[in-house]
């Protein structure tokens, strides 16, 4: 497998008037990994994604897929990507099968030979031959992704794909994108304002606000850069500041009320906890309760998109 | 390329099936009148196949032909961006000229085998059912009938098809490609009276003369005028293709 990112942006811009909705986006997107690319509805993900598939121009910046800079080098880039931008469309009064049948004759190549096995692959061969206009919003989304895999595609680029789906869907669904990274080694962009489903299916995260991408990193580093400490629940919550203020591992004290306290510290292990609890309890401290607490993803992205999407984090 | 869109095109029922059999249709009753009338009056209608069944034939699958052809071109043309699979042919790779040179074969073809079986039966009428002395056709006024009735809904539709893609919407798409077919005739009269020249390069006046109507102007001139205004429209259509994004 090649080293070179699948996909790169340099500096991406896209503006409608005065308005902007890619706002200088820079990003190398490494092959065989899951990238979730998660914002608030509006923050601009479909537009870069129409972007990179050479379906919009950019007002300033540079795309590369696979290699190949769009949208000029589209016919070659796209050789081997497959991707639902939005939703999946389809011809209605075709079944599933036809409409796979009609993108494989776009497609050419063997791409006509792989249509049962991409029906079978999303789990539709039995409905194959039903209309598409009798299909539910989640057949249809997974007969997008059969259509996706026509092509035998190294990049899978997703807009929001579980849209319409129940949670057992929801479920297979993820099962099914993982499998894709995983056994057959391919690369799925996949964006979302749900971020429990971007934590569940990704390898890295990148996290857009208004058009600018803030937030860049695996899902393991994203977690253990987020704030930790240790919440403490005593009889005499000033003398416990007072304690903890002390100590050199300690580097921050929030008084949440009374005889509450948050102790931020350097790291947040069995050590720091207990030089904690022994000094409150030299110092003559009642210890109620010791927990540890770590800010979870959400709390870093609702931080970072200033708290106004609550709703559309919460899968 | 060309077989796939031409699936898109002839498996919408609403607009080629249908629109296919209201043609065969309208050639059954082109038969049924002049059985009728010549069984009613035998004397003054002496012949049910032959010239009476050729002109009704052709006027016929000329007149309803060219309308189901335009609401088969309207949608050819915008139904993909209507539909929002235009995104999706996109993402095939293929180029966006090579899209629309394939649908333009498309629609010839779509239109070809839309207006085959009511030719095929009216043409069978013609030859099988009797005609009295007089009324036999010749293999010229057959050409000139089929040629008639092909070139009008081929061109139409191909206007339409350039229609439907710059606007982009079915309802308007369909609306527009039959207003520029029945608007033709008060806004031609108007031409021709202030030019004769210029209103004899109006397309429904160019049509006429490449298919046998006299006009002041040569056949060539009138062939080029043809192919100058589905050009128009077809440019305009791709041009549209080439700039939207999707």
């Amino acid at each position: 497998m090649s080293d070179e990112p699948i996909i790169r942006l340099e500096g991406v811009t896209k503006r409608f008037g005065s308005k902007v909705a890619v706002d200088g986006v820079t990003i190398d997107v490494p092959r065989g990994r899951c990238l979730g690319w998660l914002g608030p509805n509006g923050s601009g993900k479909t537009t870069l994604i129409r972007c990179m598939l050479g379906l919009a121009r950019t007002s300033s910046g540079t795309i590369e897929v696979r290699g190949q800079p769009m949208p000029s080098g589209s016919r070659l880039a796209l050789e081997r990507v497959g991707g639902i931008v939005e939703e999946p469309r389809f011809y209605p009064y075709l079944s599933g099968r036809g409409n796979l049948e009609v993108w494989a004759g776009f497609l050419g190549g063997d791409s006509r030979g792989r249509i049962d096995a991409a029906l079978e692959r999303v789990g539709l061969a039995a409905n194959a031959d039903r209309k598409v206009k009798a299909y539910s919003m989640g057949m249809r989304q997974r007969l997008g992704v059969a259509r996706s895999l026509l092509n035998d595609p190294e990049l899978l680029i997703l807009d929001e794909p579980s849209n319409g789906l129940d949670p057992s869907g929801m479920a297979a669904f993820r099962q099914m994108i993982r499998s894709f990274v995983e056994l057959d080694g391919r690369t799925v962009f996949i964006s979302s304002h749900l971020l429990d489903e971007v934590e569940k299916i990704a390898d890295d995260i990148a996290i857009v606000h208004e058009g600018r991408l803030v937030l860049h990193g695996s899902v393991e580093e994203l977690v253990a850069e987020g704030r930790q400490g240790l919440r403490l629940r005593v009889d005499d919550g000033d003398r416990a500041a007072a304690v903890a203020g002390g100590l050199p591992f300690v580097t921050g004290v929030d008084r949440r009320g009374a005889g509450e306290l948050g102790i931020a510290v350097t790291t947040l292990d069995d050590d720091s906890a207990i030089a904690l609890t022994r000094a409150l309890v030299e110092a003559g401290v009642g210890v109620a309760e010791v927990t540890r607490e770590r800010e979870s993803l959400e709390e870093r992205f609702l931080e970072i998109t200033g708290g106004a999407t609550a709703d559309e984090v919460k899968a | 390329m060309i077989r796939a869109t031409l699936r898109t095109i002839t498996g919408r029922r609403g607009s080629f099936r249908v629109g296919a059999l209201v043609v065969l249709a309208s050639v059954v009753v082109v038969i049924g009148v002049l059985v009728v009338v010549h069984e009613l009056r035998p004397g003054r209608n002496p012949s049910i196949g032959g010239q009476p069944m050729l002109d009704g034939v052709g006027g016929a699958v000329w007149a309803l032909g060219t309308v189901v052809a335009i609401l088969l071109g309207a949608l050819a043309g915008s139904y993909d961006v209507a539909q929002g699979t235009i995104r999706y042919l996109v993402l095939t790779g293929v180029g966006r000229l090579r899209l629309y040179a394939a649908r333009t074969v498309a629609v010839v073809v779509a239109v070809l085998l839309l207006l085959v079986p009511a030719l095929a039966l009216g043409l069978a009428a013609v030859v099988v059912l009797p005609s009295a002395a007089g009324d036999e056709v010749t293999a010229g006024e057959v050409a000139d009938v089929v040629w008639t009735s092909v070139v009008f809904p081929l061109v139409f539709a191909l206007i339409a098809m350039g229609i439907g893609t710059v606007l982009r919407s079915n309802g308007p798409a369909i609306a527009i490609s039959l207003l520029f077919l029945f608007a033709g005739a008060p806004l031609l009269a108007l031409i021709e009276a202030a030019n004769e020249t210029a209103g004899d390069l109006m397309l429904i006046q160019a049509l006429d003369r490449i298919t046998g109507g006299e006009t002041s102007i040569p056949v060539a001139a009138a062939a080029l005028a043809v192919v100058g205004w589905i050009g128009l429209f077809w440019a305009a259509g791709l041009a549209r293709l080439l700039r939207d994004e999707y």
